[in-house]
């Protein structure tokens, strides 16, 4: 084996505040190597300067023995560095099938022969995505599916992963391991950003831990265990399991009153006769599979959605029936979604930290006067940047730029300023590192603790049972199972989820 | 090439824009004759000021990533019907609200078919110009230019008048500006105009009233373009409805983009604003001076537009990583 690409010192600041420094790092022909640290450690930041998407301040980098410094990521492209981003880069306006081909169509484009090209490639990689739907139709995983089937297409020498597994569910991720395994054996090399440590150690062949942009240590993967690897991420020992199984009931949390009652919802058929009910001072858990219904249905919940007018059931909120037009009216009614695609619909990305926490301030109403208040904005960045950890560079960094997870704390402290009394969390932990995680976890305890209706959608079993107070499980746009995590494992909720 | 731009990126747009102008401006003094004089400064700030109150209405639409392309026709139409009405001996204030009632119907007409009807704004208010247009001079009007019937000395005297030496409508522009700058950077609804047009979904979903205030963005273009013709108006003594077909829509597209307002929506503020203005009236006014034709200052105002769309596009892409991909 010999150093395909090769950092040495590599430096990059942002109007002066240091993200790496003297980092070097080294990518083995045919390796898979796992780049790891907290969020804001800067490995996307050193994965994009690889890429050619962001130009390093400092250092050399040698790409099959030649020094190279990339000006635009199409240059990386064209010396065979394809980069998968960890916010979708897909034109949401065209189909699969197009977007894979984007920037290569044959000249005078068939689009008929496209898709046939794409669904013979897709099939090959066993990818189940519909080349000829539109992505903006498509859910989160599909959307990531396909990007990962672009980065393959490109047939690159080397390809770099930005946390490609979070948004995939634990079938498509032992499809996504099997596929990395298979470019591996034709000698691709692959750099892999990962917050689950587990998978980490399962697939990479080197680890490389990052933090507070410098480098902490690469070493072989079998040296490590989950433990030293975090021990070095933070630079302490973090005691406690993240995720603890919980099997005795007492330390459930007991049902409250009922918050809302669901009958017979329906929307298209992406939703069926969905019947469930939700209750004061619990985490609810909802597992599904992609396609399930779960999103849909909260969306329906939050007034983002409208369900069918005609037999689309009836849902209600302590007692009262609901039907909302817009999220604006749920908002006020108490319920709150917060969603799964951030960048999509989550955050404002031109705006600060400041600015996103207080629009939902001003959202839910809490600024009486119609002049807004500067010492307000000021005072919930302050609180939440404190509650939640939040990690800029600077204080006033527009959100775009702050690193992913931190991105996602953000969207979740929006939500929260506006102290709903029902609240659904999609996905609340995508991107999130294991110490920031266990802070959320808490966090969403503490909700159902002051008497919130919380539910939590996550395609992350260990997840769901380590926060569900109680699990129901979605299948083919309605809930099939309920489940209490003290009297049941994974196998059995999967099971209930598949079949 | 990429590198050039970044260079500008790094200083602000309006700065560059700044520079430029007085760069502009200096050359003019120093080169035209008739450029540096009061007669002409004072021509200049009155068309400054007309443009400008057009721009801040077309501002406020961009910035909340919208278009509003029936500007004109609303602020022809209105005066003219206005001005009509005063010849049929309407009291002053009773066509003055009437109008007001129409620009407002107009203005919330943009809003309901964006934002309700989901349709895209540059066909709903090229539409509803056109219609605005058609219905005035077919229903309401005989001819092309509506003069101002005599014995309203207090109106021509409005348009006369002057503070300090500053034409009026320097002032009006000046209070705008003002008020502008406070409703977009203190008011909740100012806030509101930049998130959504920062990221729509994400302001729905948040629970922001954001159909109401994409009504209320155009209602306040609307009425901004029904001062900046009654300014006209008091001016002349007439409104010349053929100004529809002229290229002042064009202007003030180019004074939004040129001021560094990204069409990609939730950027800017007055500030990109004056700077503009100030940078394409003085152009205009030199162009004027300088007895270039109408064809060649349309060409070199095409050119200049072209320009700072392109760099708009690069220096406001809409999402940085797809326009890093570099092959979209
Ligand atoms: N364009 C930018 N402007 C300013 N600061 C930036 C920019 N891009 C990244 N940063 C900062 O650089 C630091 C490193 O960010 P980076 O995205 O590399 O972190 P990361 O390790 O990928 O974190 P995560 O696990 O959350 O994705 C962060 O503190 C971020 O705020
Ligand atoms: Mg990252």
């Amino acid at each position: 084996m010999s150093a395909l690409i090769e950092m040495r010192k590599i430096a990059k600041s942002y109007r002066g505040a240091v993200a790496l420094k003297d980092v070097d790092f080294t990518l083995e022909e045919g390796e898979i190597h796992a780049l790891v640290g907290e969020n804001g450690a800067g490995k996307s930041t050193l994965t994009k300067i690889m890429a050619g998407a962001v130009e390093a301040d400092g250092g050399t980098m040698l790409f099959a023995g030649e020094p190279v410094a990339f000006r635009a990521p199409a240059e990386a492209l064209a010396a065979g560095i394809a980069m998968v981003f960890q916010e979708t880069s897909l034109v949401p306006s065209m189909t699969v099938a197009q977007n894979l081909y984007l920037g290569d169509e044959p000249f005078l484009s068939r689009l008929r022969g496209v898709q046939v090209a794409a669904q013979q490639f897709l099939q090959s990689l066993n990818f189940t995505v519909d080349p000829g739907a539109l992505v903006s139709t498509l859910g989160a995983a599909k959307r990531q599916m396909v990007e990962i089937a672009r980065a393959v297409r490109l047939r690159a020498r080397v390809i770099i992963f930005d946390e490609p597994t979070a948004t995939l569910t634990p079938e498509e991720k032992r499809y996504f391991f099997a596929l990395l395994r298979r470019l591996k054996a034709r000698g691709v090399s692959i750099v892999f950003i990962s917050h689950a440590l587990e998978e980490a150690l399962r697939i990479s062949d080197r680890i490389t831990i990052l933090r507070d942009g410098g480098l902490v240590t690469t070493g072989e993967t079998p040296s490590f265990t989950r433990d030293s690897i975090i021990a070095a991420m933070v630079g302490r020992v973090l005691s406690g399991e993240l995720y603890r199984k919980r099997d005795d009931i007492a330390g459930l949390r007991r049902a409250g009153d009922k918050a809302l009652s669901v009958q017979d919802v329906s929307m298209g058929n992406i939703v069926r006769n969905n019947a469930f009910s939700l209750f004061y001072a619990q985490v609810t858990g909802i597992f599904g599979l992609i396609g399930s219904g779960r999103t849909e249905t909260a969306k329906i919940i939050a007034g983002i959605y409208k369900r069918d007018f005609v037999r689309g059931g009836e849902i209600e909120r302590d007692g009262q029936p609901i039907r909302y037009r817009v999220p604006r009216q749920a908002m006020q009614d108490g319920i709150v979604y917060v969603t799964e695609d951030r960048k999509l619909e989550g955050f404002f990305e031109t705006k600060s930290i400041a600015e996103n926490l207080y629009s939902g301030y001003l959202a839910a109403g809490l600024n009486r006067s119609v002049v807004v208040s500067m010492r307000e904005m000021a005072r919930l960045a302050e609180t939440w940047r404190k509650t939640l950890n939040i990690r800029a560079l600077e204080s006033n960094e527009r959100v775009v730029e702050l690193s992913g997870g931190n991105q996602q704390k953000v969207v979740i402290g929006k939500s929260l300023v506006q102290k709903p009394r029902i609240i659904i969390f999609d996905e609340p932990t995508r991107g999130v590192d294991v110490g920031a995680i266990a802070e959320i976890h808490a966090l969403i305890g503490g909700l159902a603790d002051e008497g919130l209706a919380v539910i939590v959608i996550s395609s992350y079993l260990p997840e769901i049972m380590n926060l569900s107070d109680r699990i129901l499980v979605f299948r083919q746009g309605r809930c099939v199972e309920e489940f209490s995590p003290a009297e049941v494992d994974e196998e059995r909720i999967m099971y209930a989820a598949v079949h | 090439m990429t590198g050039w731009f970044l260079l500008l990126g790094r200083r602000r747009q309006e700065d560059t824009v700044f520079l430029l102008t007085i760069l502009l401006f200096l050359t003019f003094s120093f080169v035209l004759h008739g450029f540096l004089t009061t007669g002409n400064i004072i021509a200049l700030l009155r068309s400054v000021a007309l443009l400008g109150i057009l721009a801040v209405g077309m501002g406020i639409v961009v910035i909340g990533r919208g278009i509003d392309l029936s500007l004109v026709a609303i602020l022809a139409i209105s005066v003219a019907v206005f001005l009509n009405l005063l010849g049929q001996s309407y009291p002053i204030g009773i066509a003055l609200l009437l109008a007001l009632v129409g620009v407002i119907a107009v203005g919330a007409l943009n809003g309901v078919l964006t934002a309700y009807a989901e349709m895209p704004a540059i066909f709903a208010t090229l539409a509803t110009g056109t219609f605005v247009y058609g219905l005035g001079r077919s229903q309401f009007l005989t001819q092309d230019v509506i003069y101002l019937p005599p014995g309203h000395d207090l109106f021509t005297a409005f348009g006369n008048a002057r503070l300090a030496s500053i034409p009026v409508e320097v002032v009006v522009f000046a209070f705008i500006l003002v008020g502008a700058f406070l409703w977009l950077r203190f008011s909740k609804y100012g806030r509101y105009i930049y998130l959504i047009g920062d990221n729509l979904n994400a302001a729905r979903n948040a629970g922001l009233p954001v159909r109401p205030v994409i009504v209320l963005q155009y209602v306040v273009s609307a009425l901004l373009a029904f001062v900046a013709g009654l300014i006209m108006a008091a001016g002349i003594h007439s409104m010349n409805t053929r100004i529809v077909n002229s290229s002042l829509l064009y202007d003030v597209i180019l004074v939004v983009v040129i001021g560094g307002i990204g069409l990609s929506g939730g950027k800017g503020g007055v500030r990109n604003l004056i700077v503009g203005t100030l940078l394409i009236g003085i152009l205009l006014n030199g162009m004027t001076i300088l007895d270039i034709s109408d064809l060649y200052q349309n060409l070199i105002k095409a050119t200049v537009l072209l320009a700072a769309l392109i760099v708009d596009g690069v220096l406001n892409p809409r999402d940085e990583q797809t326009d890093q991909q570099g092959d979209i």
